[in-house]
């Protein structure tokens, strides 16, 4: 998330590392062999590409490091100041200037190399002048070689530069050398600075994180400040100074009153009043740290004197950062803020305050920004308004109260009583989650869906109900009132059997006569056969070959099998046999009889035969059986046709004078014509470049 | 209480769980991390219930419910309704519905008393939804956007509605459902609180993702851990403008 990230800035090689590169790069990617019997234009563009390849590789390598080491003047202000005092800003853009100045002479060299190999004129010359141009290529960058040395120690050195996000909440602890600046930081985020008992153990900036207030907040321990000109401070002080001047951040002064730092009260003050420009408008604390080996009430007068006027400094800078104190703030103000490291007496307190200061300022800023518009609704929380006037709360028909389980109450007042708040139950049930790890783990274990289910009976939990029985889905029939229903079922069956036991109507089998017995008895067997031999050809003769019907003697269809199995059924066959048509048609003529007088089978058959629909059509091809459709309606008038017997007669004359053609199958004004296959005016002339077809 | 918690890598809790004052549905996973918190924190209580809805996982989309009943969707399955059925008891009500909009969840947000219904819903669904789940329904939309339920989580306590209601809007939410509402977020700076958010009257659930403001605007507004929805505008309001502006 820092907006400033310098980690990801590539590697920078050394100026014979960067030839090297280079060169072997040309050397796999292009062509490698090249003829003496070449035409001399290839051999020209066979070295020209070298050139050219050449100068776009060193483009893009000294692109790349332009482009990933920051503009100094494009970030932010602490950032830039830092680079500043680190690398120093001339020797730094002095450098990705001359570059920046490589990369162009080598676009001039390719140029100019590109245009004398358009007129080598033989292999050899083309080669030579291939070698001047990479010669004067690489010369250019040996003489890089000190500003690619130098980027690349800053590129190291930046690489391991804290992330401070320059924008966020930020503490700054800064002081003499030695007063327990990073002690208190250490004290407050987990961060783990060095603290050593000698000056300057830090030497560079330092970040450790902290919650408070929901919020992240970074603070930044500085290396110690000697209290001299501006001019005479070293790197190390002036990355302290750079951090002061350009975050806005709460500033934590530590004033080490025990003095075990080798600086007096005095000389601490004098450099608080020193660097106080750099503190104008940022929320400033002043700390009086190590407590634990000297008391403020045994310091002597004037020290006590000078102390009380560094915290009113303070309180003016503060006041000018926008932070309004209240009354208890400035009674809190009016004492000294006393710390001690070692024993954390104070620690916190002094946490807080720094934080809350910098929270108001921040937010106070905030609020007279633009933004804070869009998010009035988010500090905002909207009451309702009783809706039903002013009784709407007191009625307790509209009362609305929360729904908390007693068990919740009961637990949450426990937790409050201190009755032990958060010891797990012994016998508390073992969750899924330890059940899992118990038997298998996720994957292997299989939960138990059932295990919570609220039956009227627990027993019931795992019977096993059918879903679907007999293709219909149980669900379906499940309604509220099923029970009723059933009762009633049950009732009305009772009731029957009851009716029937009166009547003495019994449906035993014992009263049965012999020939019903017998009866019954064939009935089953047949069944049984029925059912036996529908099985064996499902299953066994499954793949068995198939008798055609004509040959196969059980199914053959002929009058005697007719006759056999309507003999089997009971039925009298003889009329049915002597219908049959091949006897029928034996020695008589067919008879003009116009009704199915001779159709009566065995008395059942009374059905009047529809006499066939007159066809109207002469194709043979339509089944007499079908009878099409004929229109009946009325023809339209102006056809020139009287009535629908007319037209049908029409229809039919029409049909008979198609049927020869049809038959000689000759074209008719129906079929499809295409007058010219082959027209002369798109087939003739020159062909151009378009297709064939379409000319 | 409000805890973070994720399904399967997901922040989106609300959509695979659904949480009222009677009971608890949440959808089965893979394993049983996702349930156990749920388990752990609620089984005392209430039922908390391991299904699917139409063979899906997204149960808190597709489903709506309150201390008095539960709706299904159409296509929810006669095993998934029976197996619901046997683990609720039996003051709770469960219907299926023939609604054409089936994400019951995004289109109806609802609490014991009032629910909030998307406005092409159909007449006979209002109906029902009133009486199974006993509310007064109210169609509406909530910042121009008519999918209520993914816009905005209420119990009788109190409510947070999507991020981009206005406060005029707010109020006249407020009032319609006799909660004090607030305008906020969830997974760090989703808008979408019914996905990310589970709440009941006295616990709360969020996606991983969520920040400890939002978590604290949360516990504020649904009074959990007896915090009062006056915190938002007292304690936590610097820190709030802080993260926000």
């Amino acid at each position: 998330m820092p907006l400033y990230n310098f980690k990801t800035i590539k590697v920078v090689p050394t100026g014979k590392d960067f030839i090297d590169i280079v060169l072997s790069r040309t050397q796999r990617q292009t062509p490698t062999v090249v003829h003496n019997g070449w035409a001399i234009t290839r051999i020209r563009s066979f070295y020209m590409r070298k050139v050219k390849y050449t100068q776009s590789n060193w483009h893009d390598k000294l692109s790349q490091i332009l482009d990933d080491f920051p503009k100094v003047d494009d970030i932010h202000p602490f950032y830039a100041d830092l680079l500043n005092v680190l690398y120093d800003k001339d020797h730094f853009k002095l450098a990705l200037g001359q570059l920046n100045m490589a990369r162009n002479l080598i676009g001039k060299v390719a140029q100019d190399y590109v245009r004398l190999l358009k007129y080598g004129d033989s292999l050899y010359r083309c080669k030579q002048l291939k070698r001047a141009a990479l010669g004067r290529m690489c010369t250019i960058m040996k003489k890089q070689t000190a500003s690619l040395a130098y980027l690349e120690q800053v590129r190291q050195h930046m690489s391991r530069l804290p992330s401070i996000d320059p924008n966020t909440r930020t503490l700054l602890v800064c002081g003499y050398p030695n007063v327990g600046k990073s002690s208190f930081m250490n004290k407050i985020t987990r961060a783990d600075v060095d603290v050593q008992p000698y000056a300057f153990t830090t030497k560079s900036l330092f970040i450790g994180h902290m919650d408070y207030k929901y919020l992240r907040w970074q603070v930044i321990d500085t290396p110690g400040i000697l209290d001299r000109p501006l001019e005479e401070r070293n790197t190390i002080e002036m990355q302290s100074v750079t951090a002061l001047a350009h975050l806005r951040a709460a500033v934590l002064y530590i004033v080490d009153i025990s003095e075990q730092c080798g600086y007096t009260i005095a000389q601490q003050a004098a450099l608080f009043h020193s660097i106080k420009p750099l503190f104008a408008s940022k929320p400033l604390l002043v700390v009086a740290n190590k407590t634990d080996a000297a008391s403020i009430e045994a310091l002597s007068p004037e020290d006590q004197a000078i102390l009380r006027e560094l915290v009113v400094e303070a309180a003016k800078t503060s006041a000018g950062a926008g932070v309004v104190l209240d009354a208890d703030a400035l009674a809190r103000e009016a004492n000294l803020l006393k710390m001690s490291t070692l024993t954390e007496e104070g620690v916190m307190d002094v946490k807080q305050l720094a934080c809350d200061r910098l929270l108001a300022s921040r937010v106070e800023m905030k609020l007279q920004g633009k933004r804070v518009k869009d998010i009035t609704n988010r500090i905002h929380v909207s009451q309702p308004q009783s809706r039903d006037g002013s009784g709407g709360k007191a009625d307790p028909k509209s009362a609305r109260p929360a729904c908390i389980p007693t068990s919740v109450l009961a637990k949450r007042a426990a937790a409050t009583s201190g009755a032990g708040p958060s010891q797990p139950a012994a016998d508390a049930e073992e969750t899924e989650l330890q059940l899992q790890e118990r038997l298998g783990g996720a994957g292997v274990y299989s939960a138990d869906m059932r295990k919570r289910w609220q039956l009227s009976n627990p027993g019931w939990k795992y019977d096993i109900a059918p879903e679907i029985i007999e293709g219909h889905n149980i669900a379906d029939f499940i309604d509220p009132d099923i029970e009723a229903k059933l009762a009633d079922l049950e009732a009305e069956e009772d009731a029957l059997a009851a009716a029937a036991a009166a009547e003495g109507i019994d449906m035993d089998l014992d009263d049965l006569t012999p020939e019903e017995m017998e009866l019954l008895g064939q009935i089953k067997n047949r069944k049984r056969v029925l059912v036996a031999s529908h099985r064996r050809r499902k299953s066994a003769a499954n793949n068995h070959s198939v008798m055609p019907r004509g040959r196969d003697v059980d199914r053959i269809i002929n009058t005697d099998q007719m006759k056999k199995s309507l003999d089997w059924m009971g039925y009298n066959t003889d009329k049915a046999v002597a219908r049959v048509r091949s006897q029928s048609r034996t020695g008589r003529k067919r008879m003009r009889s116009e009704g199915p007088a001779g159709m009566d089978v065995d008395g059942a058959g009374d059905v009047v035969m529809e006499p066939p629909q007159k066809r109207i059509h002469s194709s043979k091809s339509r089944s007499m059986s079908r009878g099409r459709a004929l229109s009946t309606s009325e023809p339209g008038a102006g056809k020139g046709i009287r009535d629908a017997s007319q037209r049908n007669k029409a229809i039919k004359i029409s049909d008979k004078a198609m049927r020869k053609r049809g038959k000689q199958a000759r074209r008719g004004e129906g079929d499809r014509h295409i007058p010219d296959l082959k027209p002369k005016h798109l087939l003739t002339g020159k062909r151009g470049k378009g297709k064939t077809d379409r000319r | 209480m409000a805890n973070r918690c994720q399904f399967e890598s997901s922040s989106e809790v609300g959509v695979f769980a659904q949480l009222t004052n009677a009971y608890c549905l949440v959808a089965t996973g893979r394993s049983e991390n996702f349930y156990s918190i749920f388990e752990a924190e609620l089984a005392e209580h209430i039922p908390v219930i391991k299904t699917s809805v139409s063979g899906t996982r997204l149960v808190g989309r597709v489903t709506v419910g309150n201390r008095n009943g539960l709706l299904m969707p159409n296509s929810a399955t006669d095993q998934e309704l029976q197996h619901v059925r046997n683990s609720l008891p039996d003051e709770v009500v469960v219907q299926r519905i023939d609604e054409r909009l089936s994400a019951l969840g995004n289109c109806i947000a609802c609490n014991d008393y009032v629910a909030l219904a998307h406005p092409d819903i159909d007449r006979e669904t209002e109906e029902i939804v009133a009486d199974v789940l006993g509310v007064e329904v109210f169609r509406q939309s909530i910042s121009n956007n008519v999918l209520v339920g993914s816009n905005c989580k209420f119990t009788n306590q109190g409510g947070l509605v999507h991020p981009q209601t206005s406060v005029e809007d707010l109020d006249e939410l407020a009032s319609l459902l006799q909660v004090p509402l607030v305008a906020g977020t969830v997974n760090r700076g989703s808008g979408v609180i019914g996905a990310g958010l589970l709440a009941n009257d006295w616990s709360a659930f969020c996606g991983l993702d969520t920040t400890a403001t939002e978590l604290q605007v949360i516990e504020s507004v649904f009074k959990l851990r007896d915090s009062q929805p006056s915190n938002i505008v007292n304690e936590l309001r610097a820190s709030l403008v802080e993260s926000l502006a």
